[in-house]
């Protein structure tokens, strides 16, 4: 294992350098994997303006810094979605032979069409508490979190590098990886999280950046609901649970 | 109030391997240490959500806006966030001090547990910003118009710009710990000899007590370590006489300077916790007893103009600790005295054995005499281990609890020097 890399990831996330590795930081570690598949030839979708709308990862158990894990990254089916297609981007991580961790990454590709003329998979996810709880913190999100981001996670993608880089692909400016507010979410449960658990969000509005956000982390049924909402507004940037497995 | 005083029981330990500097754990900060030893303590002795009395730490070199270390690292942790903690710092002596605190609130019954602990990073050290540029921002601060502001700003020269490192000096004689160290041990006659003796057994010590399998319950892997990256097991006293004498190669006056980077202790990170509690709160949690905290001693010597040793401190807290137990320097088991320097130990067992010294600056009748050198850091100490500090005191503690609960008997005695002049001394005993 890399320390420096993934101290410097636990810098920029907030987690500490600990004996296990944060809960979000193999989902980095398969990046590259992830990217060769997104941009294959064989891949539903166009890789620009693709859009990271939800993950859903699993720790079966925590995972130890000294030990090495072998990774593989699969592509799901592709799935209508309100406002056109999605795919599963599904990462899978074995320790021992046996899986040890999990994740599975939605994208939205705005416009697409699923095959068949399938229409709408599911329902929108329904929005999150109206008013949002009393915040558990405010961050302040600095203009260059998307840059440290991209430096420690590998995902460049113009839409979080700069302002006028984000407006070219409709972005009012550069908004926050939605993987890095998860990742600032689970790191500010340091201590709190169960030895075996789920970590489901969704990533709702951008979030623009730099910015004032409130957090908040409500215990239920075991674990937390989270919520990440701009300053003033109800309209959350992230909204997902925390379930023990 | 209650008004009888019981002994504090000590449960065990963890500590995370130790570290030369800029090594293994560059990259962690005190708190990513303190936090994983602490949940290593938690998983040992299966303290998950558990609202403990309270945690005391420190760390040597801190910064300042860690002034809620060990609070923020509870909070961090597997304890129950509702668990109080403070911070505390008495240079090297930091971490027995928190032992002898949190020993003390439950002898008095304040307490039925606590942890104590410490951590220090040499890697991951605080830079400040130097004086200078300290005044000038702070007028800067101050500054109410853009006038006053460029006048502050007008101040600034580029001098001023370069960053203040901590320095293991001590701050009214301008020498280094290593210095302060040479000059006793030429007071004292100790040898090169004898000082690489002391090294070389501390090595061979630490090596064999990992190869029994003793740090099992004491020490838990971290960034990839599970020994002390110090410790060197092929040590010998050629490999030893080979290096060259790093402090008191100034000293003049035709002496032969003796101390090597061989046997002075490396700059290290690490951490160290130690738990304690009361004999019915160990009952409780089913977890047996491995010692007691009897008793504890500090003192300090005049090293500015007293003509003592900076690191002397030990040679006057162990007498009166002795005293007030009834005891003799030959009443113990074993002998846990910290390895700053190889020449610290020998000077400090010098004095120890001189009647003039015991007679004119410790006010006894006699020499407190020679001590049984098999049973001095038998399991090595921090010539091998190396010294984080305020994680030695730690590391001190849970190795002998746990010596005393092998030998199933017994008394330990503990010796830590600490600059300012300081030392921190305490007796332990089997349960």
């Amino acid at each position: 294992m890399d320390v420096d890399r993934l101290a410097d990831y636990s810098r920029v996330c907030g987690y500490r350098l600990g004996s296990t590795l944060p809960p979000t930081y193999p989902h980095v570690l398969a990046f590259p994997q992830q990217l060769a598949l997104m941009t294959d030839p064989a891949f539903p979708f166009g890789t620009a303006g693709l859009v990271h709308i939800g993950n859903a990862l699993t720790v079966h158990r925590p995972l130890p810094v000294d030990r090495s894990l072998a990774l593989t990254v699969s592509v799901g089916p592709v799935s209508a979605h309100h406002r056109g297609a999605q795919v599963e981007l599904v990462t899978e991580v074995r320790q021992d032979d046996t899986i040890a961790w999990e994740s599975t990454s939605t994208y939205l590709s705005r416009g697409a069409s699923a095959p068949g003329g399938a229409t709408v998979a599911g329902k929108e996810p329904v929005d999150g508490p109206t008013p949002p709880p009393m915040p558990t913190a405010t961050w302040r999100v600095p203009a260059d979190i998307g840059r440290r981001y991209a430096k420690v996670s590998g995902d460049f993608n113009p839409i979080h590098l700069h302002p006028l880089t984000a407006r070219a692909f409709g972005f009012p400016g550069a908004i926050a990886h939605g993987m890095w507010v998860k990742a600032h979410a689970l790191a500010a449960l340091e201590g709190r999280l169960p030895e075996s658990y789920r970590v489901d969000v969704a990533f709702r509005k951008p979030l623009t950046i730099p910015g004032t956000v409130r957090f908040s982390a409500v215990a239920a049924d075991r674990g937390w609901d989270l919520g990440v909402w701009p300053g003033s507004g109800e309209r959350a940037h992230l909204l997902g649970t925390v379930r023990p497995t | 109030m209650a008004s009888t005083v019981r002994r504090a029981a000590i449960l065990g330990g963890n500590r995370i391997p130790f570290a030369r500097t800029n090594g293994p754990y560059a990259r962690a900060s005190n708190q990513d240490m303190l936090t994983a030893t602490l949940d290593g303590l938690v998983a040992r002795f299966g303290l998950q959500g558990e609202r403990v009395g309270e945690v005391a730490a420190g760390a040597v070199l801190k910064h300042s806006r860690d002034y809620n270390l060990t609070r923020e690292a509870v909070l961090g942790s597997a304890l129950s966030p509702w668990t109080p903690a403070y911070d505390v710092q008495q240079a090297c002596g930091t971490g027995l001090e928190t032992a002898i605190l949190v020993a003390n609130k439950i002898a008095l019954r304040q307490l039925e547990s606590g942890v104590a602990a410490g951590v220090d990073s040499a890697s991951d050290a605080p830079i400040a910003v130097g004086e200078d540029l300290r005044q000038v921002l702070l007028e800067l601060n101050r500054a109410r118009s853009p006038k006053a502001r460029l006048a502050a700003l007008a101040r600034l020269r580029p001098s001023a710009l370069r960053p203040e490192i901590p320095r293991n000096g001590e701050p009214r004689t301008g020498l280094s710990m290593g210095e302060h160290a040479a000059s006793t041990a030429v007071q004292w006659q100790i040898s090169r000899e004898a000082q690489d003796e002391l090294t070389m057994a501390s090595h061979r010590h630490l090596a064999a007590a990992y190869d029994s399998g003793f740090f099992d319950e004491l020490v838990t892997p971290y960034l990839g370590l599970s020994r002390d990256q110090n410790l060197r097991p092929d040590s010998s006293m050629e490999s030893l006489a080979r290096l060259k004498p790093v402090f008191g190669t100034r000293l003049g006056d035709g002496t032969q300077a003796t101390m090597t980077a061989g046997n002075s202790t490396p700059l290290s990170d690490g951490a160290s916790a130690v738990l304690l509690a009361s004999a019915d709160w160990a009952a409780q949690h089913n977890l047996p007893v491995q010692a007691y905290l009897v008793d504890a001693e500090t003192a300090a010597v005049d090293y500015v103009h007293g003509e003592e040793g900076l690191l002397m401190a030990p040679a006057y807290a162990v007498p009166r600790l002795l005293a007030r137990n009834g005891l003799a320097l030959q009443d113990f088991d074993f002998y846990e005295i910290h390895e700053a320097f190889a020449s610290t130990v020998l000077a400090t067992l010098a004095a120890w054995e001189d009647p003039e010294f015991c007679k004119q600056r410790l006010g006894l009748d006699g020499p407190l005499g020679a001590i049984d050198r098999d049973r001095l850091n038998v399991n090595g100490s921090s010539l091998a281990a190396g010294h984080p500090f305020a994680a030695t005191g730690g590391r001190i503690v849970a190795t002998l609890a746990r010596l005393l609960k092998e030998k199933g008997s017994g008394r330990g005695l503990i010796s830590i020097c600490a600059a300012g002049g300081q030392g921190v001394v305490a007796i332990l005993e089997a349960a």
